[in-house]
């Protein structure tokens, strides 16, 4: 597989007001495949949303680097970004709010070709509303006219517009009802096999990450403690943390297991040596000094824990 | 259902001013030590059953019959009503945040709950929050308690908030999604409370969308579509073989966590249809797999084995 994204030791810090430091994302390395699925999976406040956003250049990180297709994209400048823009595309929990109200969505789904100087605009949406699932009759619309699900297939279809090579999903169907979810999972699925379209899918949900994605990597307060092929990390986990994640998940044929306890300490004062270690059920005092780093445990399979599960 | 109801809908049909009806013949029974999980998808009315019993919603048009403790809620005079709320039956939210009042203590919220209720002295009052808090899981509860709500977790405000709604010792929690704004982990915790609130005796009502959370902690559910309930019995039996077809489908549209992946989920196609639009035969057939000419007319409730119910021609004999 060829990569199409690597971003290397990435880091995104805010100053607050107050001279305190909020560490988003420490030192994050990945690559996204072409093609490929990779989910980020954690908790509020762990830096996924940042991450994704800082990936296609949506802000400009502290620190480290991101390549697409070996050139590197961090740090340039706005409108030297913008030879790059068509490619990256963004989709958006909220599909409510990320249309104009006043706009019809003929209007909307033109304007990034309009943007970008294509040509042939009206055949491109023809074509793209016939992939999700929605006729032509949308276009005179406005967005309050449709219902979640279909908002997000607008959404969708926006994205696609220009044809990217990446789409950075941020939790794209946590505001929908579990039966439109699933249309949507689909739709992306389907979309993802036939335009070959990698994708950086962030999430909270497991269960949808699993359907969703190929490879998974978990954060926790900024940094990855996992990753691995999706299926792999899910059956197995090898960080503890990974393990708690999947524990907490409330399903039908088993009773929850004991709780992780506390919650997920402060960004701005993350704790010393292995972030995870006072919530963790295996902690022991190294990891309170020493920080663990990710490290490969098996093929395809990285883990940043002293005493891996696996 | 037995004569310990602690809370009995019966019939109960709640309309518009204008006539369009949001609620069509729901009847529930909570008991006490039980836990009745109402699931439905957006807009299917189970905040709406969950507002009523707590005589909230004063716009609306209700009739059938409320019970509570043996006695008749609907048509109850304001007053009473308030006297009733918190001390017999408290409710708690999806959003702990614009629940709690943002200039106060959380503490000072839940003492001025308690002497609303009953007569205690300030200090009396601040004890028992204190000791609320730290049941509720709240580390420190005498330094939480003197907290604003943006000053807590999300996790931490929903213990507040259920702390808040135990401190006059209801016999009934209803809770509107609780954990839906919280992080997995932190639901976890809150569903474990819930459970142990339901085991002290107390009868809960919780209102979800999630089958996982129903699964984790209740006892009984009730499946509501659009307006209507369509499906009750014991969690157990429902999620093990679910009986009416929006169920089913429900059910099968969770993405699997274990087993094989499937290459495309089962989805339910179209969607609800609203209030002033419901068909007037059952009304999931113009979503349903098995529809046939007999679901024009609207099914009864029915209890095809002991203990369960559905509305579903499927199941008439």
């Amino acid at each position: 597989m060829t990569v199409l994204l690597e971003a290397k030791n990435l880091s995104k810090h805010y100053r607050l007001s107050h001279g305190e430091t909020l560490r988003a994302v420490s030192d994050v390395s990945l690559v996204v495949h072409r093609g490929e699925a990779l989910a980020l999976v954690g908790e509020s406040g762990c830096g996924k949303s940042t991450l994704g956003r800082t990936l296609i250049g949506l802000g400009a990180p502290s620190s480290g680097e991101v390549f697409f297709e070996g050139e590197r994209i961090s740090g340039l400048s706005d409108r030297a970004l913008r030879r790059w823009r068509p490619r990256m595309q963004m989709v958006f929990q909220d599909s409510s709010s990320t249309f104009n109200p006043r706009r019809t969505i003929g209007e909307t789904l033109a304007e990034p070709m309009r943007i970008h100087g294509r040509t042939g605009i009206a055949d491109r949406i023809a074509a793209l509303l016939e992939q999700v699932g929605l006729s032509s009759s949308v276009l005179s619309r406005y967005p309050h006219e449709f219902s979640g699900g279909q908002r997000q297939r607008l959404n969708i279809a926006r994205a696609l517009m220009l044809g990217p090579d990446l789409l950075v999903a941020d939790e794209p169907t946590s505001a929908l009802d579990v039966s439109v979810q699933a249309q949507i999972v689909n739709l992306l699925r389907d979309l993802r096999n036939s335009l070959d379209v990698a994708c950086v899918f962030i999430s909270h949900d497991l269960a949808v990450v699993r359907q969703m994605a190929d490879r998974i990597a978990v954060m926790y307060l900024g940094r990855i403690v996992e990753e691995g092929d999706v299926l792999a990390v899910l059956e197995a986990p090898a960080h503890p943390y990974t393990r708690a994640l999947l524990d907490a998940v409330p399903r039908p044929d088993r009773p929850l297991p004991p709780p992780l306890k506390g919650d997920v300490p402060s960004p701005v004062h993350p704790p010393q040596g292995c972030a995870f270690h006072t919530r963790c059920p295996l902690a022991q005092p190294r990891c309170a000094q020493e920080r663990p780093e990710l490290r490969q445990v098996a093929e395809g399979r990285r883990v940043a824990c002293h005493y891996p599960l696996l | 259902m037995g004569a310990d109801a602690l809370l009995k809908l019966h019939h109960l049909h709640l309309e518009l001013p204008k006539g369009t009806a949001l609620l069509e013949d729901v009847s529930l029974t909570v008991r006490r030590g039980d836990a009745l999980g109402v699931v439905g998808e957006s807009g299917s009315g189970k905040s709406l059953t969950a507002m009523s019993v707590m005589g909230l919603l004063p716009g609306l048009k209700a009739s059938g019959s409320i019970r509570f403790e043996g006695r008749e809620l609907l048509g109850m005079k304001d007053r009473e009503w308030r006297r009733l709320r918190g001390a017999g039956m408290a409710m708690i939210f999806q959003d702990p945040m614009t629940a709690f009042l943002p200039v106060r203590s959380i503490g000072a919220q839940i003492d001025e709950q308690i002497r609303l209720h009953e007569p205690v002295s300030r200090r009396e009052a601040r004890a028992r929050t204190v000791r609320l808090l730290g049941r509720m899981g709240v580390p420190d509860p005498e330094a939480a308690a003197n907290r604003y709500p943006h000053q807590l977790s999300g996790g931490l405000r929903q213990r507040a908030m259920i702390a808040m709604a135990l401190s006059c010792d209801p016999a009934l929690l209803i809770a509107d999604e609780p954990t839906t704004a919280l992080d997995v982990t932190v639901q976890a915790q809150i569903l474990t409370l819930l459970c142990e609130i339901r085991d002290s005796g107390a009868g809960v009502m919780l209102i979800t969308h999630d089958m996982g959370v129903v699964a984790q902690t209740c006892t009984h559910v009730a499946v509501v579509y659009s307006g209507l309930v369509v499906e009750q019995g014991p969690v157990a039996a429902v999620m093990a073989r679910p009986l009416h077809p929006y169920t089913q489908a429900l059910l099968e549209a969770i993405p699997p966590l274990d087993g094989p992946r499937p290459d495309a989920l089962p989805t339910i196609p179209g969607r609800p249809s609203a209030p002033e639009a419901r068909p007037e035969g059952c009304v999931f057939a113009p979503r349903c797999r098995f529809v046939r000419p007999d679901c024009g007319v609207r099914p009864a409730l029915r209890e095809p084995e002991e203990g369960r119910r559905v509305a579903c021609v499927l199941y008439d004999a």
